[in-house]
Formats: C-alpha cells, sequence, structure tokens
C-alpha cells in the first residue's frame, strides 16, 4: 500500500514535470508545424545546465534560472539556423531534428562524460504525508512545475506575445496578413520550447539522473501527452502529461515499467486511431 | 425529355454550425450540358465534393443514372464513370504530361502490375498519343507537369477529362484564372466535348454560361434558388438580387445573356 | 541515349564489377575487415530503402522500419535458437513475420494523415521493443541472443554456410541485388507509377479512380518485406539478435541514410547508407564521438542539398544534356485542333 501511494505521488509529480516539457512540444507542433525529435535532448541539457551551474557556483537554485536562459537562447539560435532553412519541407525538418538529437547528445557526451550522475538535492528533508514519509523536494518541484504551467498560461493569455503566438496557431495566414511577424514569432516559440523542456530538467535533475541519455525515454512520453491531450489543446496536453504518469506510477506498483510504458502507448495508439482530436474536448487547432 | 443523369435527393451537408448543401434536391437531364452558378459559399463546390464521394453527406441520396451511390469512396464513384475537376488546377508534378495521362486511364483499372513495365501497354500508349493529339501538348509529352505553364496544365486537365472516357465530367471553374484566349479555347473544347459527354460546370464567369449551357442551375445558400434555361435565368429577378443586388451590375449580365 | 543515361550506365557496370570483386580486390587494397564493413553496408542498404520506397515514392514517412527489421531479425535468431530450424525455413519466417506485422500495422497506421502515419510507426515500434525487452528469454532484451549458423546449401559432399565469408559476402550480395532488383521493376511498374500520383496528389488520384489506401497498404507492406529481408540477413551475418535494434533510433538512422542519400531514386539509399557507415567505421578509429558527424552532415545536407547526394549529381549531370532549355509553351501561338 505504501508502495502505490509512493508511486502515485511520484507518478503525479512527474507527470506535472512532463506537462512542462510537453507543452513545449507542443507549441513546437502547433506553431511550426515541426515534429521536433530533439526536444527530449532539451529537457537533457537542462539537466546538465543545472548539473554545471550547481558544479560552478555551489548554488541549486541558480540552475532555475540558467536552464531556461540558456536554453532560451540555444533554441532561438536553432530555429534560426537550422531549422528555418528547412521549416517548409516537413521531411526536411524531421531529419534536421534527428541530426539536432544527435549532435546535443554526443556533445553532451564530450563535455560532460558518459558516465550517469546524481544531483544531491537542496533540501533532503522528508516530511510526512499521508503515512509515508515524503521527500520535501518532490513536493517543492511539484509547486514549482504548477506554478511555471500557470505563469506560461498567464502568459500566453494575457501578453502581446502570448496572443501573438495564439493567433499564429490558430490561423498563420491570417496572423501573417495582419501584420504579425511570424518569423520572429517562430525563432521565440522554440526558444520558449526549449527554455520549458530545459526548465524541466532543471527542476527534475535531483529526481532523475544528469545523463546523456536522459532525453530518450522522455521524447515519446512528451508525444504522449501531446498526442492524447489533443493537438493544439495546450492545457488537454498538461492533463494528459499528469494522467499518464500517474497512471503509469500506479501500473508499476504491480508490474514493471515496462508494461506501464507499453500500456500508454497502447493507449495513444488507440486515441491517435479512433479519437484524433485527442480525448478532452477544449480549442483544438 | 431524357432520363435524369444525375439526382440528388434531400442533400444535405453541415460543417460545425455552416450547412453548406442545405437539403438539395436536383435533377439533370441527360443531354444537356449543365451550369451551376452561385455566389461565393453557395454550396456548389460541396456539391461536386458529395457527388464525386471527396464528402459524404449528412443525410440525402446521391443518384448516377439510377443508380444510388450515396457514401461509396471516391475511386469507386470514378470507376462508375463519374470523374470530375477540381478548381484549383492539380495534376501529378512529378509525373510527366504524357505519364498523368497514363496514369488517369490506367487508374480505372482494377488492378495495377507491380512488375511489367509502364511503356509496354500499346493500346495505353495509343490513347495517349491520340489525346495529347487533341490537347495539343504532344511536344510537351515528356515534360514534368510540375513546370508547365498554367495553361497548358488547364489543357492537360481537361486530356485526363477526356482520356478517362466519363460517362459525367464534372468540370468545376474550369476557366478559373484563365486569360480571355485561353478561355475561348477552353469554351470551344467543353462545348465539342459535350457533344458526346455529359457534363456539369460550376463556373463564375457568367459569359461562359450563358454560351454554352443549355440548363441552369443557381443555388445560394447551400439550396436551390432557381433552374432553367439562359434566358429564364438571366430575366430571374431573384437571380439578380442574390447575386448582384445593385442596379448598375444588371447591365452586366444583361450584356453577358445577350454576348 | 544523353550523356547522362551513358555515363551513369558505365558508372554502374564499374560499380557492378567492383562489387563482385570485393572477397578479393578489398582486402588487397585495404583489409578484409573492410568486406564485413561492405557486407553490412548492403544490408542496411535494404534497411534504408525500405523507407525510400515509402517516402520518396509514395509519401509516407515511416520512422518505425526498424520494427519490420526486428521482425525479420528475430524471425531467423528464433527459429534457429529456440526451434531449431534450418537455413530456409528461418529465412522463410523472418520474412513473412516481417511482412505479417507490416500488413496489421498498416491497416491501421496507412489511415492517418502524415503526421500520425509518422509518429505511429513509432509508437508502434515503440510497443515492439519494450515488448522485446521484457520478454528476455524469448528474445534476449537489449542484450540479445547469440546463436550458431546452420548451413545453407547441403550437397554430396560440400557444405555452403555463412561461415565463409566470401559464401556470405556472394548470398548477400545476392540477395540485396535481387531485391533492389525488384523495387527498379516495381517504380517503372503501372504501380510504380500509381504510387507518385499519389505522393503527388492524393485527392487527385481517388477521383481518377485509385484505391489510394489499398495501394498504401501495398507499398507498407513491401516495404516490410525490404526491412524484413535486411533483418533476417543481419541476423544470419552477426549470428546475433537484439531489441537494440527496433529502437527507434535505428528507424531515425535509415530515414537520414534515405534522404541524405536522395529520396525517391534507387540508388539514394545506397549512397546514403555507403556514407555514413564508412565515416562511422573511419571516424571511430580515431575518435569515439562519431555520431555528432552524423548529426553534422544530417542537418548540412537538409538544408544545402534537399533532394540528397543523388540529386545533387542529377542537377549537375542534366545540365550536361542538350535539351534541358526553355520550355516551349503552346500558348499563345499554337492553337490545338
Amino acid at each position: 500500500m505504501d508502495t502505490l501511494l509512493l508511486l502515485a505521488l511520484n507518478g503525479l509529480i512527474w507527470g506535472l514535470i512532463i506537462a512542462l516539457i510537453a507543452l513545449g512540444l507542443s507549441v513546437i507542433f502547433g506553431l511550426l508545424d515541426i515534429i521536433n525529435i530533439a526536444h527530449g535532448d532539451f529537457f537533457m541539457v537542462g539537466t546538465v545546465i543545472a548539473w554545471f551551474t550547481l558544479e560552478a557556483t555551489g548554488n541549486f537554485w541558480l540552475g532555475f534560472i540558467a536552464a531556461p536562459l540558456i536554453g532560451f537562447i540555444l533554441g532561438a539560435l536553432i530555429q534560426r539556423v537550422v531549422i528555418q532553412p528547412v521549416r517548409g519541407v516537413a521531411a526536411l525538418s524531421i531529419v534536421a531534428t534527428f541530426g539536432l538529437s544527435l549532435i546535443l547528445q554526443e556533445s553532451v557526451r564530450i563535455i560532460f562524460g558518459p558516465t550517469p550522475r546524481r544531483i544531491l538535492a537542496p533540501i533532503t528533508s522528508t516530511v510526512p504525508l499521508f503515512g509515508i514519509e515524503y521527500d520535501v523536494y518532490r513536493l517543492f518541484a511539484a509547486l514549482l512545475s504548477i506554478a511555471a504551467l500557470v505563469g506560461f498560461f498567464l502568459f500566453l493569455q494575457y501578453t502581446k506575445i502570448g496572443t501573438w503566438m495564439r493567433a499564429v496557431r490558430h490561423d498563420r495566414d491570417t496572423a501573417i496578413a495582419m501584420g504579425i511577424p511570424a518569423q520572429r514569432i517562430y525563432i521565440l516559440t522554440f526558444g520558449i520550447g526549449f527554455a520549458l523542456a530545459a526548465f524541466g530538467g532543471a527542476v527534475a535533475a535531483p529526481i532523475a539522473t544528469v545523463d546523456f541519455r536522459g532525453g530518450v525515454d522522455i521524447l515519446p512520453f512528451c508525444f504522449m501527452a501531446v498526442i492524447i491531450g489533443g493537438l493544439g489543446n495546450l492545457p488537454g496536453t498538461a492533463a494528459a502529461a499528469v494522467m499518464l504518469a500517474f497512471f503509469e506510477g500506479i501500473i508499476q506498483s504491480v508490474a514493471d515499467p515496462t508494461v506501464a510504458r507499453i500500456a500508454s502507448l497502447a493507449l495513444m495508439s488507440a486515441v491517435m486511431l479512433i479519437r484524433p482530436q485527442g480525448l478532452f474536448k477544449g480549442h483544438v487547432r | 425529355m431524357s432520363a435524369p443523369i444525375l439526382e440528388t435527393r434531400s442533400l444535405t451537408k453541415r460543417f460545425g454550425g455552416l450547412t453548406a448543401v442545405d437539403n438539395l434536391s436536383l435533377s439533370l437531364e441527360g443531354g444537356k450540358l449543365h451550369a451551376i452558378i452561385g455566389p461565393n459559399g453557395a454550396g456548389k463546390t460541396t456539391l461536386f465534393n458529395l457527388v464525386s464521394g471527396l464528402l459524404r453527406p449528412d443525410s440525402g441520396k446521391v443518384i448516377f443514372r439510377g443508380r444510388d451511390i450515396t457514401g461509396l469512396p471516391a475511386h469507386e464513384i470514378s470507376r462508375l464513370g463519374i470523374k470530375r475537376t477540381l478548381q484549383v488546377k492539380s495534376v501529378f508534378s512529378s509525373l510527366s504530361v504524357a505519364e498523368n495521362l497514363w496514369i488517369t486511364y490506367a487508374g480505372s483499372k482494377r488492378f495495377l502490375h507491380p512488375f511489367r513495365n509502364a511503356e509496354s501497354d500499346r493500346a495505353a500508349r495509343d490513347r495517349v498519343a491520340q489525346t495529347l493529339e487533341q490537347i495539343g501538348l504532344t511536344a510537351l509529352a515528356h515534360r514534368a507537369a510540375g513546370v508547365l505553364s498554367y495553361g497548358d496544365v488547364a489543357l492537360l486537365e481537361i486530356g485526363m477529362a477526356l482520356i478517362s472516357e466519363p460517362q459525367l465530367l464534372l468540370l468545376d471553374e474550369p476557366t478559373c484564372g484563365m486569360s480571355p484566349a485561353e478561355t475561348e479555347r477552353a469554351v470551344t473544347k467543353i462545348r465539342e466535348m459535350a457533344r458526346t459527354i455529359d457534363i456539369v460546370i460550376i463556373e463564375h464567369d457568367m459569359a461562359v454560361v450563358f454560351g454554352i449551357a443549355d440548363a441552369i442551375t443557381v443555388l445560394a445558400q447551400g439550396a436551390i434558388l432557381a433552374v432553367g434555361n439562359v434566358n429564364e435565368i438571366s430575366q430571374n429577378e431573384r437571380v439578380r438580387e442574390a447575386y448582384l443586388g445593385r442596379p448598375e451590375d444588371e447591365d452586366y449580365v444583361e450584356e453577358a445573356a445577350h454576348a | 541515349m544523353s550523356s547522362r543515361a551513358s555515363i551513369e550506365r558505365v558508372l554502374f557496370v564499374l560499380f557492378a564489377i567492383f562489387m563482385m570483386s570485393v572477397p578479393w580486390s578489398v582486402p588487397a587494397l585495404v583489409s578484409s575487415f573492410w568486406v564485413s564493413v561492405i557486407t553490412e553496408i548492403l544490408i542496411w542498404s535494404l534497411f534504408a530503402a525500405s523507407v525510400n520506397l515509402l517516402f520518396g515514392y509514395v509519401g509516407l514517412l515511416s520512422f518505425g522500419q526498424a520494427l519490420y527489421f526486428g521482425f525479420g531479425m528475430y524471425g531467423v535468431s528464433i527459429g534457429i535458437d529456440q526451434l531449431h530450424l534450418g537455413f530456409w525455413p528461418v529465412f522463410a519466417l523472418g520474412i513473412v513475420a516481417a511482412m505479417t506485422m507490416a500488413l496489421v500495422s498498416g491497416v491501421f497506421a496507412v489511415r492517418l494523415t502524415w503526421h500520425y502515419f509518422a509518429i505511429i510507426t513509432v509508437v508502434f515500434s515503440l510497443i515492439f521493443y519494450f515488448l522485446a525487452v521484457r520478454l528476455k528469454p524469448l528474445t534476449g532484451g537489449d542484450d540479445g541472443i547469440n546463436f550458431s549458423m546452420p548451413p545453407t546449401f547441403t550437397f554430396d559432399h560440400s557444405v555452403w554456410s555463412f561461415t565463409d565469408p566470401t559464401f556470405q559476402y556472394f548470398f548477400i550480395l545476392l540477395t540485396v541485388s535481387l531485391c533492389f532488383y525488384l523495387m527498379h521493376r516495381v517504380i517503372h511498374s503501372p504501380l510504380g507509377k500509381a504510387f507518385v500520383a499519389i505522393r503527388d496528389n492524393d485527392v487527385r488520384a481517388s477521383l481518377i479512380g485509385l484505391n489510394v489506401y489499398l495501394i498504401r497498404l501495398v507499398a507498407f507492406v513491401m516495404a516490410g518485406f525490404l526491412a524484413g529481408v535486411a533483418g533476417a540477413l543481419f541476423a544470419f551475418f552477426g549470428r546475433y539478435a537484439s531489441a537494440a535494434y527496433m529502437f527507434y533510433q535505428v528507424s531515425g538512422e535509415g530515414v537520414v541514410w534515405a534522404i541524405v542519400g536522395g529520396a525517391g531514386t534507387l540508388f539514394g539509399p545506397i549512397i546514403g547508407t555507403t556514407l555514413f557507415i564508412i565515416i562511422r567505421e573511419v571516424v571511430s578509429t580515431h575518435w569515439e564521438h562519431h555520431a555528432l558527424i552524423v548529426g553534422v552532415m544530417a542537418i548540412l545536407v537538409v538544408i544545402l542539398a534537399p533532394r540528397g547526394l543523388v540529386g545533387l549529381w542529377s542537377d549537375r549531370l542534366d545540365r550536361l544534356d542538350k535539351d534541358a532549355a526553355e520550355l516551349p509553351s503552346t500558348q499563345p501561338e499554337r492553337v490545338p485542333p
């Protein structure tokens, strides 16, 4: 029973973190029409930045600023240099992001090394929760993720840039015709996508391992959240991420992680075939 | 009075809140060249999409030569003899002009041989050569269709319509985007084809419509506004209102009707 | 014949002669290790060809061909290791398994529009990857299973088996060549033209009577066949099978090889695969991070030469031909009769 509770809580919190990353994937997919194979590696880069920030400054919290900041800059640069030239042809952009994924993984392997490492959480205490001792850091991570999610939705809803992004996602041609600088929005979007994933990485770093292959597993999960939540349905994607992670967490208490993953993938296939607009109602593209 | 070649019965198609085709029942006689006209959004292309199988109706039937074809997939309807062109001229850009004609000819066959050389079918090659002559594109036979000029693409489309030996030909705005000279040529071709094939065209160019149509159906907001021949339609008050709405434009219709 | 076609014909003959001499010429020129590399290149070009058939000709981007490769591979390895069958039965088993899987998954996948199609092909391959990892006793999971090779042919006194590297090379060369020849026939057949028509404009294709769904499904099964043969040959070659070869990164590499080589061309997959495997072999002896070069090359090619290397080659050669001149148009001078 304790295990179930533990895994369920872990799943829930992991889901919140993934929701951030998946949102990044969703805006990139929604605005640029790109299947970003490197997105899991954006997360991985975030964990690495957190590790280096800790090493360099001794301050873990700085990582929460460094990761999204560096992530945003990298994302914007990548969009301008790599994505923009091939944005029009979908297959080419997939190959480009695949190449990007290899580059990111290998570069990290060169700089960081091939062995996975752990970061110690800044808060190592536990707190009694529903009868078990639960990591305070994880609770903190959950709060931080929720804050970031809320902040992102507020950004989209109430800022000029956020509104432009929503306009371009909703109807690209009209938005351009109305004078919205699409090119700049694309750069911003990719930058924001990277930043979200990197931030997720920084938050997750003490929970997961810091490893150049850390993004490989995250990628399919993010896609699952985006598809099941519904393309273009951002709240749906966030909800799906949380649900899926929670669901996998629970299954893990009775079977091993592989089975949980197979179950999620099967669910994803079913959604794609039967209800491609996603399980949740909401604004769909 | 010949039997109707195409009928629809209470045909309805909705897109979300918009009813594109509203309880439409029409009957088109064989042996005549029909034109379907109407203001933008009247449901003309949607009607073609429903007849050719690209869309499924929400309710109602489509009857072709007495046979209910409602809900059949597009390729089945094509094999039954209904062929159509699209509003935006579209051919197969990577294939050559000759291959475009060839694949149209072969497309209606049930079996596509996976190993035999496509060039080896004599009968098909002759048909293609013949059609190329008819549309005047023999010199461009081996050009990729994607590099053709707009006018040539239109000719190729007509060629594809011809080679497929249609029983009913649906032309969606065939003269759209054409220069006056090209339009003339297209109109001549269409008149020629109409001698042996039943044709229904959607057109915005009134001069073309009044010039070649035997029977006109006017649609507005997904329903029939009027049916009749050139004279009846050009005199029809409601048609003028729906289309135009301003007295000055009536002269345009007058002129076009008597062109 | 145009000068381009003559050049290509000559090159092809030279290439064929070289390929047939490999077991002797290559050890003389470099080392016998490279015979092994070339054999691997042959196998993986077939894999890249399966991606190319779907993408280059039908316009379907599959990111999950590793699944059918895996079925071919496991058909052979499980057939030998667990079922103790002979060479030809397991070869057939692998191919049939791959094609069946392609049929079953294709029935669902081919219905989807291309973004979702790409994604679902990955999802299917991931599901089976995880299943393979899970069913470790059967498949050896990620570590894989090794097995010994049954003979291919047994005559009165001679046994022909893959343990003889020369026989192995020629068998694989022959099989791969046969598959490429079949592809060549299909591409120039009525079915092949239908593929291209569907790729260019699937709505128009259905309007001229082509059953788009069925034709795509046929293409998908054909691609599954090619990937399955590649997987079976791989198992025979390495006497080894592992779930790792069903992972999406393997599929992704196939896509990169096919596109860099030149999608929609017969030799594109061979060129792309050759390039990347040679880079891998050459670089990895000096530097272990050859994946970085793969990534950079992939990006450079899609930006600078989007039609791939064979595309670049075609463009260069086309300039030699006289009739790459102004297009005559029939408007307005000529009036059609």
